[in-house]
């Protein structure tokens, strides 16, 4: 029993960031925007948030206040938002391929964070390691929880009412599948794009930010490891919808609990478990396991 | 004219820099601090000593360049074109002579100084580390920027640049990348010597950081200089030129292969069973090793390519899924010996013994050995390498009227045949330095070279290369005409993955990581991700990736100096990598018609009118 409440809590853990980052890159595709960028976004935000609250604690004294982490968060959601306005305006203003210009954001946040980390704390590796961190919740008496988790799963009836009940979001749908017919009935499709995507770098880089000062203590190099793009497996895998994006994520997340709880263990090793996620996904892009569509218009420029 | 006007400014501008920075630097410390001169006096933040050194010279030179500014600023205001343009070329041409003559009096300078101290008893030259410096700099692109300008001014420049958007977007983009490279370098570093200077005025505080930021890309593109920098920098070019080949032939094929680094991972796993395990003879093995390695990366980017073809998968999601999966399946291989399956113990032999994840040893029969052990092999030269590339190039220019598969087979017999005849040609003993051998340049980089040659020849001169080209630019019509769509998808993707999968020859078969023959856990594969800037930049041509890679095999050389020397991270690069890829994308900022062949097309008929139009009138005019 003990296992499972373990592999429960765990779960809801690994699953945050992708919930946070899948969601983002919900609004982003469904208005016409791949956004391969999401990896990079989540460093961003990671980095930000770390490296804001490191400074802020040296411009306090190093106290423990509560405000300090919420300011790291914001930071993280900012920084994540404006890598995502470059991205925004590369593939809507400039026509920029999307994939490349996505590409080109993973890539920088391989090395922009080094370069800073380098001057700071004269290591390409890591930041140093940080008091205020985004506060627990204790739930039951079983375990703790951050409340970014609570946050994240709120998240989606939100999504889901603001895509599926609210004129925006139904505009928004529009644009992503029919932009011409959108623009003759008075939506502003660029407007939209720019909105769209600049969301989904707010919410990459809160993901970020859970990952840096949420469930650890410091940034990383490379501390995504990949989630961005587990995070777009799980919009395809989701059907690009809030609730099939919950079931991907809370599907993934299982994988990589399991693989941390199997570790050692003698029923698979972990190695492999780390890809299901992967292999699932491709599973499903060839209709195996039920066919996934994409936004008709998603990767597509548009031309007024 | 606005564009008058903001020529005008352009103008204030370079005489604000040439004010502001330094112009020349005659000596600097190891960590950076120099002595700048400037036309206004030098800077000296660090209070280093300068012996006797003839510069009377230099502030008479501003005086020549604020004249030069000015004639240019009035030449653009002429009415006539034609006259416009000469008097451009003119004061371009001189503007050019100028930084030329600057950076002959500077460099006599230093050398008389340094001879002078050297014969008065001095151990080693006084000054070091001397070289030119921004404001000199600033002057020889202001020359280049009026010659273009000149250009411009005549019918159809604007033509003329449409027609050469090959280079000039990718030239454009590195122009701006460079620049937020240098704004990032210059907010995050000190300026050069201030450390420990005292009462730091506004002047000290501009001309450091632009010293900084001039020394930086110094530094980056220093290893040009000399062979053991430029073996380097090739080292480091190798992995990118595959790279980069891979994803241009799927740029061509209409395919985008991000998954580089996968197919890197399975070439290395496929070297690396071949090279450890397969028994034969030595050379067999080399082969077959360097084959599997191709095998490996087409065998995982041939699964993408399936996907699409049978399945309409698209391939740039699977490809990215691929290279999680790989990097699971080296880790599953090389990390542990023993797994359990569902309580079932399994044992893997690949791992060898010891803490770290890698595999046992490549046979020595197929191993790549290092280019300088090819061309002076025990310290004595050998001509085999020089006259097979010789004898190659010579055999296909000289057959140019035979047929091209004969032409070719005829180059290849002779590259063999001047390599045979190089071996048994006495040599002779040369001096090979230990920084010059302990250089992982490997034979990897020969295979890169017929890489590209297969390249060129499979894509542009072959007929299955004419069809996949077709079906990357217009896949319906190119179905239209019979080409089977599918099978192109999957023979585009094997290939491109084949071309991925051979960096793993100068990774493992070459001990191109740390010089041990093994497939090691830690296999880098960002080379996979650094392909798609190649590509990009040097436009899927075989010579633009060519140049591309050098360029930044330079900088990645470069970089390992800059941490050591300036405190900044050699990822630097990789900053500047993903600003070109960006860059790029957005077609450097320049107008739509750069990148919209046929907004281009539009633009030079548009032009190519005009001339006609005022030809004709000048025509008319010398008849009447």
């Amino acid at each position: 029993m003990e296992i499972i409440i373990a592999l429960f809590f765990s779960t809801l853990r690994q699953a945050t960031p992708l919930l946070f980052t899948a969601l983002g890159g919900l609004f982003s595709e469904r208005s016409g925007v791949v956004n391969i960028g999401l990896e990079g976004m989540i460093l961003f935000g990671a980095a930000a948030s770390a490296i804001g609250v490191q400074r802020l604690e040296v411009a306090t004294g190093g106290v423990q206040a509560a405000w300090i982490p919420w300011v790291g968060l914001l930071f993280g959601a900012l920084m994540g938002g404006l890598v995502a306005a470059a991205h925004a305006v590369a593939s809507i203003k400039y026509r920029a391929d999307q994939i490349v210009s996505g590409t080109a954001i993973n890539i920088l946040a391989i090395g922009a964070p080094s370069i800073v980390l380098q001057v700071l704390y004269n290591n390409t590796s890591t930041s140093q390691e940080v008091v205020n961190r985004i506060p627990d919740i204790n739930v039951l008496g079983q375990g703790h929880l951050s409340i970014l988790v609570f946050v994240a799963y709120l998240l989606v009836p939100l999504v889901w009412w603001i895509l599926f009940k609210t004129p925006w979001g139904l505009r928004l749908r529009a644009v992503g599948e029919q932009p011409e017919a959108a623009e003759t009935m008075g939506v502003n499709v660029i407007g939209m794009r720019y909105t769209a995507v600049i969301i989904s770098g707010v919410l990459a880089g809160v993901a970020g930010a859970y990952l840096s000062i949420g469930f650890l203590n410091q940034f990383v190099r490379n501390m995504s490891a990949g989630q961005g793009f587990i995070a777009l497996a799980a919009l395809i895998f989701g059907k690009w919808h809030p609730l099939g994006v919950l079931g991907a994520t809370l599907l993934f997340g299982l994988f990589r609990a399991l693989a941390i709880q199997l570790q050692g263990g003698d029923i698979l090793p972990s190695v492999i478990i780390e890809a299901l996620p992967y292999i699932l996904t491709m599973l499903v892009l060839a209709g195996f396991i039920g066919r996934s569509r994409p936004p008709a218009a998603v990767g597509k420029p548009y031309d007024k | 004219m606005m564009s008058r006007y903001l020529f005008l400014g352009v103008n204030a501008l370079v005489l604000i820099f040439m004010l502001l920075s330094p112009w020349a630097v005659p000596t600097r410390e190891f960590d950076g601090s120099g002595y700048m001169l400037n036309p206004l006096g030098a800077i000296n933040p660090a209070a280093l000593k300068l012996p006797d050194l003839h510069l009377a010279w230099l502030p008479m030179m501003l005086w020549l360049w604020v004249a030069l500014l000015l004639a240019a600023s009035g030449a653009l205001f002429l009415p006539d074109e034609r006259n416009r343009a000469r008097v451009l070329y003119i004061l371009g041409g001189i503007a050019i002579a100028l930084f030329l003559l600057e950076a002959l009096l500077f460099y006599q300078a230093v050398t008389a100084a340094n001879t002078a101290a050297v014969a008065a008893g001095a151990r080693r030259p006084p000054l070091r580390r001397f070289a030119m410096s921004l404001g000199a700099y600033v002057g020889l692109f202001y020359g280049f920027g009026l010659l273009l300008l000149g250009r411009m001014q005549l019918p159809g420049g604007r033509a003329f640049l449409v027609r050469y958007r090959g280079m000039v977007v990718p030239l454009v983009a590195l122009l701006l990348s460079v620049l937020v490279g240098a704004v990032i370098v210059a907010i995050l570093r000190p300026g050069l010597g201030l450390a420990n200077a005292q009462a730091i005025g506004l002047r000290e505080f501009l001309a450091a950081k632009l010293d900084l930021v001039t020394y930086t890309y110094q530094i980056l593109f220093s290893p040009v200089l000399n062979l053991t920098g430029i073996f380097s920098s090739l080292a480091f070019a190798t992995p990118l030129i595959f790279a980069g080949l891979a994803v241009a032939f799927g740029f061509k094929s209409g395919l985008f292969n991000i998954g580089g680094p996968g197919q890197i991972t399975l070439g290395g796993v496929g070297a690396m069973l071949a090279g450890v395990y397969m028994p034969g003879p030595g050379w067999l093995v080399f082969i077959v090793a360097i084959l599997a390695a191709a095998a490996g990366g087409a065998l995982w980017a041939g699964i993408a390519g399936w996907l699409k073809a049978r399945f309409g998968a698209n391939e740039v999601i699977n490809t990215i899924m691929l290279n999680y999966i790989a990097a699971s399946v080296l880790l599953f291989l090389v990390a542990n010996n023993d797994y359990k399956f569902f309580g079932h113990a399994v044992h893997l032999p690949f791992k060898a013994a010891g803490f770290e994840g890698r595999s046992e040893e490549i046979q020595p029969g197929a191993r790549i050995p290092l280019i300088i052990d090819l061309l002076a092999p025990g310290g004595h030269f050998s001509w085999a390498l020089p006259l097979a590339v010789v004898a190659g190039i010579a055999v296909y220019i000289g057959l140019g009227r035979l047929e091209l598969g004969r032409r070719l087979l005829a180059a290849g017999t002779a590259i063999i045949a001047g390599y045979l005849l190089g071996l048994v040609l006495p040599g002779f003993a040369v001096k090979v330095s230990t920084d010059l051998s302990s250089i992982l340049f490997n034979g990897s980089f020969l295979l890169a070279v017929l890489a590209l040659l297969f390249y060129h020849f499979f894509l542009f001169r072959s007929s299955s290369g004419y069809e996949l080209r077709a079906v990357g630019l217009a896949p319906k019509a190119a179905e239209y005409a019979g080409v089977n769509l599918n099978r192109k998808i999957v023979v585009a993707m094997l290939v491109s993955g084949a071309l991925a999968g051979l960096v793993a020859t100068h990774y493992v078969l070459g001990a191109g990581v740390d010089g041990t023959f093994r497939l090691k856990q830690s296999l880098p594969t960002d080379a996979g991700f650094f392909g798609i800037a190649i590509a990009l930049m040097g436009q899927n041509t075989p010579l633009g990736i060519f140049m591309a890679s050098a360029l930044f095999g330079v900088l990645l050389s470069g970089a390992t100096t800059l941490n050591v020397q300036l405190g900044i991270s050699r990822d630097l690069v990789t900053v500047l990598q993903a600003l070109i890829i960006m860059f790029i994308a957005v077609g450097g900022l320049l107008p739509r018609y750069f990148t919209d062949p046929l907004k281009a097309a539009q633009v030079e008929t548009e032009d190519r009118t005009r001339q006609d139009e005022l030809e004709a009138k000048a025509t008319k005019a010398v008849g009447d």
